[in-house]
């Protein structure tokens, strides 16, 4: 890990007579700002920081063959961070009235006790890199005629598949949120973020079962993507074929047996097995169980995990992380051995380590934490089909709906879909069934990695401390010699 | 400071009432058939303490608008954490030229006035001694906490103590005439531990949530509980596949009946998104099984005066004695199935109020102790619950019955099985209902399901 990028900076503020056109977006004036950060120093604290957003959100949703309703919000706030050693005071308010900000930043403030320590740098705008964003169709721009439009395509596909298409949901959300942060050190850093995310969901029916199937996608770009990469249409209809599948499936298979897990989708057990885990804070605090394992060996050879932030038009990617580093591609993993922690600036600054541009929020009510942003394991070299031929009795996971990690490194995930391996071929599709395991036994025990490295829908959101953000996660073909499945006996 | 939007808000009514009122008059000037404007006045405060030092504090106030606006029975919503009233006025007249592009539909608009209204001051779900506590004293009771439980010398890390509080206001009001208003409080103590070594770590938590700050568990009493129930885990030992009774501890016929609830909105059912559709009046429990939604019991968590259609609360049987007798509806979900609404409204959606599992007459001792072998449900892991076939598949952490004793912990393991069936295989139900959350349950043994180990 190298020390993060540094861009060139010009003073944000010395043309006090060209207002900055982000600043003049919140209507704060840099001088009121600058003075509230003094205000939030002067108790002691070593760090302070003012997080601005302004998102601006619009949804469309179908069902019962009707548009059902639209709807559109607008989310305006900032929050006041204050360092001092390993605490952190945390102010926020949606009223940007000065006497309210200054409030915040007095709360925030009071997390220290003392004199106010140094003041405030003065502050330079940071220029960002080129934008890992792809928008050429922006959807704040787009009416919402033709966002409807999209909905409707993708519901009427799903419901046109198949005469056993009971029921079927579509939605499309698009926001666009500007954030702008300025911290005592004198950062000062601006971004405007889009999202888009459209989704159907299909209900199966026959002779009184039902199964469900979910398909979308979106991401960092415009509306463009539903032309170019996943059309409406192909969600629609992934949404009914996977609802359709399962009605023909059977009871998942109980007990251990060797897993093979489909490209892609799969990159939630590397999110939840591994990613949690490396997060900076539960290591600093000694709760995760990789705390003592850097540089030790932890998993195969075949074991290589990053977390890139900077994957364009990805759904977990941002050009600067909430607390203003722009992030980079950071090994966590390398061949089995721990190389890197996911890091924020209170954890990084408290382990001596270097930023990597994880400290993310889910909004301006929020203090950052270190978080996953596109996590992903390394191909390996095996053709798939090779993968699958190699097991004689066991199950192969198609498709996850998510999963959940403790400290201990024990998780879960629960598959959607899956299939029965007999004598290396896929038979039976599997319906609902929960994986169980030990990060570092199910590390240990892979034992084959393809060479098809694929990532999963754009559709995800990973939960933490009550925050949610937007994450990817990808990974190839991978085989785990044995993992408890939980199925009926 | 450039005053823009304080000086719009100046001259806007500050009172959140007014406000409504405003809101309401001005979607119709807008255009708007029927109109519903919801405001939300809350203070918060946040304080984490970890190995005796505050680690994390937050304090904040905040507010926000949301609004619905039906036209030839065409609806649009909206929300906003910006009151500038500029913001306001542009939203309400984006939403009214919005739903122009929606579908008319025959089940939107709002709920008729309602005939009754209930006192907001009957439920007791403000208390002044929440809103008056002082930050010192919030800090103390969560650093005591913390330190009684790190004193037991089998917990080895600490994910600290939370104290927490929130003072909510709360107004609706709509073009049929309702305009409501209540303040509620609620306080939360809680303490996150781990006991074992790096590599055989055990971790749980425990919490009490109340409206009242005298009614909230002491220090001694949370950090004893979360002591017992980490430790507890300690030395797991795994088990092989096998069908068994399982006895789920009242956490866990929580979520059970949090999947429950799920299954019985309205909103699932006419969705086909329940396995209990079609099912009104039908036996899907056994008869010792008897569920609840009540809004009206004071001072507990899930209760309120009116919900968000601003029709009044009540108390409706949703399962009495194995029959299913009530989906639990919003206005939109009832008249889409031909029903009433049962006061569920809950944003755009059904939530629930007190949603609980009646109490039995069998002690949880006296159900263990007549468990020949079983499986204690302690804690569960993962999201397998799909309600459009009632289908459970979770990761497990439990304790291992033999012979009516509690024989071993067991971990890596995941419990199978489906709602329907494990509904009708209700053997017994404990006399220990406690509503430490607004989704409750006591309790409760099955008398078959897949537990996957080995």
């Amino acid at each position: 890990m190298g020390a993060p990028k540094t861009n060139p900076s010009t003073d944000a503020f010395r043309a006090q007579d060209s207002p900055l056109p982000y600043v003049d977006h919140f209507h704060l004036d840099p001088a009121d700002l600058r003075k509230v950060l003094g205000l939030a120093l002067s108790s002691g604290g070593d760090f302070a920081e003012i997080y601005m957003e302004h998102r601006a959100y619009d949804f469309v949703n179908m069902e019962e063959d009707i548009i059902k309703e639209t709807a559109e919000s607008v989310d305006l706030g900032l929050g006041i961070r204050v360092l001092s050693g390993d605490r952190t005071g945390f102010g926020y308010t949606s009223d940007l009235r000065l006497e309210k900000i200054e409030g915040a930043a007095r709360t925030a403030a009071a997390i220290a006790s003392g004199k106010a320590k140094a003041a405030p740098r003065r502050p330079r705008e940071k220029r960002l890199p080129a934008s890992v964003y792809r928008v050429s169709a922006p959807a704040d721009k787009a009416g919402l005629r033709k966002k409807i439009a999209l909905v409707r395509e993708a519901y009427e596909a799903a419901q046109k598949s198949d005469g056993r298409i009971a029921k079927v949901k579509a939605y499309f959300q698009d926001s666009l949120s500007h954030v702008a942060l300025l911290n005592s050190d004198g950062l000062f850093v601006r971004d405007t973020r889009p999202m888009v995310k459209l989704v159907c969901v299909a209900i199966s029916e026959k002779a009184g079962r039902r199964e469900l199937g979910y398909w979308g996608g979106g991401g960092r770009v415009g509306l463009e993507y539903f032309r170019n990469v996943l059309t409406p249409r192909a969600i629609g209809e992934q949404a009914a074929r996977e609802a359709l599948l399962l009605l023909e499936a059977v009871d998942a298979p109980a007990g251990e047996m060797p897993i093979v897990l489909a490209p892609g989708h799969s990159g939630v057990l590397i999110h939840e097995a591994v990613g949690h885990l490396l997060e900076a804070d539960f290591n600093r605090k000694r709760t995760s169980i990789f705390w003592n394992k850097m540089g030790k060996k932890v998993g195969s050879d075949l074991v290589t995990i990053y977390d890139d932030p900077t994957i364009p038009a990805f759904r977990g990617s941002y050009n600067v992380d909430d607390e203003g580093t722009v992030p980079r591609r950071t090994l966590l993993i390398d061949k089995g051995v721990v190389r890197g922690l996911l890091q924020d600036r209170l954890s990084a600054g408290l382990m001596g380590r270097p930023l990597t541009g994880h400290g993310r929020r889910q909004d301006f009510s929020h203090a950052p934490v270190p978080r996953m942003a596109n996590t992903y394991i390394a191909r390996g070299e095996h053709a798939p089909e090779e993968i699958v031929k190699s097991v004689r009795k066991g199950f192969y996971v198609a498709s996850l709906s998510g999963g959940q990690v403790e400290d201990s490194g024990k998780f879960t995930f629960s598959v959607s879909l899956g299939y029965l391996i007999e004598d290396g071929k896929l038979t039976a599709p599997v319906k609902q069934a929960t994986l169980i395991g030990t990060n570092i036994d199910v590390l240990r025990r892979l034992e084959m990695a393809g060479s098809d490295l694929e990532f999963g829908l754009q559709t995800g959101t990973c939960s933490k401390e009550g925050q949610d953000v937007p994450v990817t996660d990808g990974c190839p073909t991978l085989k785990i010699s044995r993992m408890t499945v939980g199925g009926r006996a | 400071m450039k005053r823009a939007a304080a000086a719009g808000a100046a001259a806007a009514p500050s009172d959140l009432r007014v406000l409504a009122g405003w809101l309401v008059d001005f979607a119709r000037k807008c255009g708007a058939d029927e109109a519903e404007v919801s405001v939300v006045d809350g203070r918060d405060f946040d304080v984490d303490v970890r190995r005796g030092r505050i680690e994390h504090l937050v304090e904040a106030g905040s507010r926000s608008c949301g609004l619905r606006v039906i036209k030839d029975k065409r609806t649009a919503y909206a929300s906003s954490s910006d009151l500038a009233p500029e913001t306001l006025r542009r939203l309400v007249r984006n939403a009214v030229r919005r739903a122009e592009l929606a579908s008319p539909d025959a089940c939107s608009g709002l709920a008729p006035l309602a005939k009754t209204s209930i006192d907001p001051a009957a439920l007791d779900l403000f208390d002044p001694a929440v809103a008056s506590l002082d930050s010192k004293t919030k800090i103390r009771l969560a650093r005591e906490t913390e330190r009684i439980a790190l004193a037991d010398k089998r917990i080895t890390n600490s994910y600290g103590a939370n104290f927490g509080t929130s003072e909510t206001r709360s107004v609706l009001a709509n073009s049929n005439g309702f305009v409501g208003e209540y303040e509620q409080t609620d306080c939360e103590l809680s303490v996150g531990l781990q006991a074992g070594g790096t590599d055989d770590k055990v971790e749980d938590s425990w919490f009490s949530a109340k409206r009242h700050f005298q009614d909230l568990a002491t220090p001694e009493e949370v950090a004893r509980k979360a002591v017992e129930r980490t430790v507890r885990q300690l030395k797991p030992r795994k088990i092989g596949t096998q069908n068994v009774p399982v006895i789920f501890e009242p956490t866990q016929t929580s979520w059970l009946m949090g999947f429950l609830f799920g299954c019985v909105t309205g909103t699932a059912v006419y969705q086909k998104a329940s396995f209990l559709a079609g099912q009104l009046g039908r036996r899907i429990a056994n008869g010792l099984v008897t569920v609840v939604d009540d809004g009206l019991l004071a001072g507990r968590l899930g209760t309120r005066p009116f919900d968000s259609d601003g029709l009044p609360s009540r108390r409706t049987q949703v399962v009495e004695k194995g029959i299913l007798r009530n989906y639990l509806c919003n206005t939109y979900a009832a008249r889409k199935l031909g029903l009433e609404s049962t006061g569920n409204a809950d944003g755009s959606g059904v939530g629930p109020n007190n949603f609980y599992l009646e109490p039995g007459k069998t002690s949880p001792r006296a159900i263990i102790a007549g468990t020949k072998k079983g499986l204690i449900l302690i804690r569960a892991l993962g999201h397998g619950l799909n309600s459009v076939n009632g289908d459970i598949s979770r990761g497990a952490f439990g304790l291992w019955v033999e012979d009516g004793e509690i024989a071993y912990p067991v971990s890596e393991i995941t419990i199978s099985g489906n709602l329907g069936r494990i509904l009708q295989g209700i053997e017994a139900v404990g006399d220990d209902l406690e509503f430490f959350s607004s989704v409750t349950g006591p309790t409760i043994k099955v008398a078959e399901m897949t537990v996957a180990g080995q």
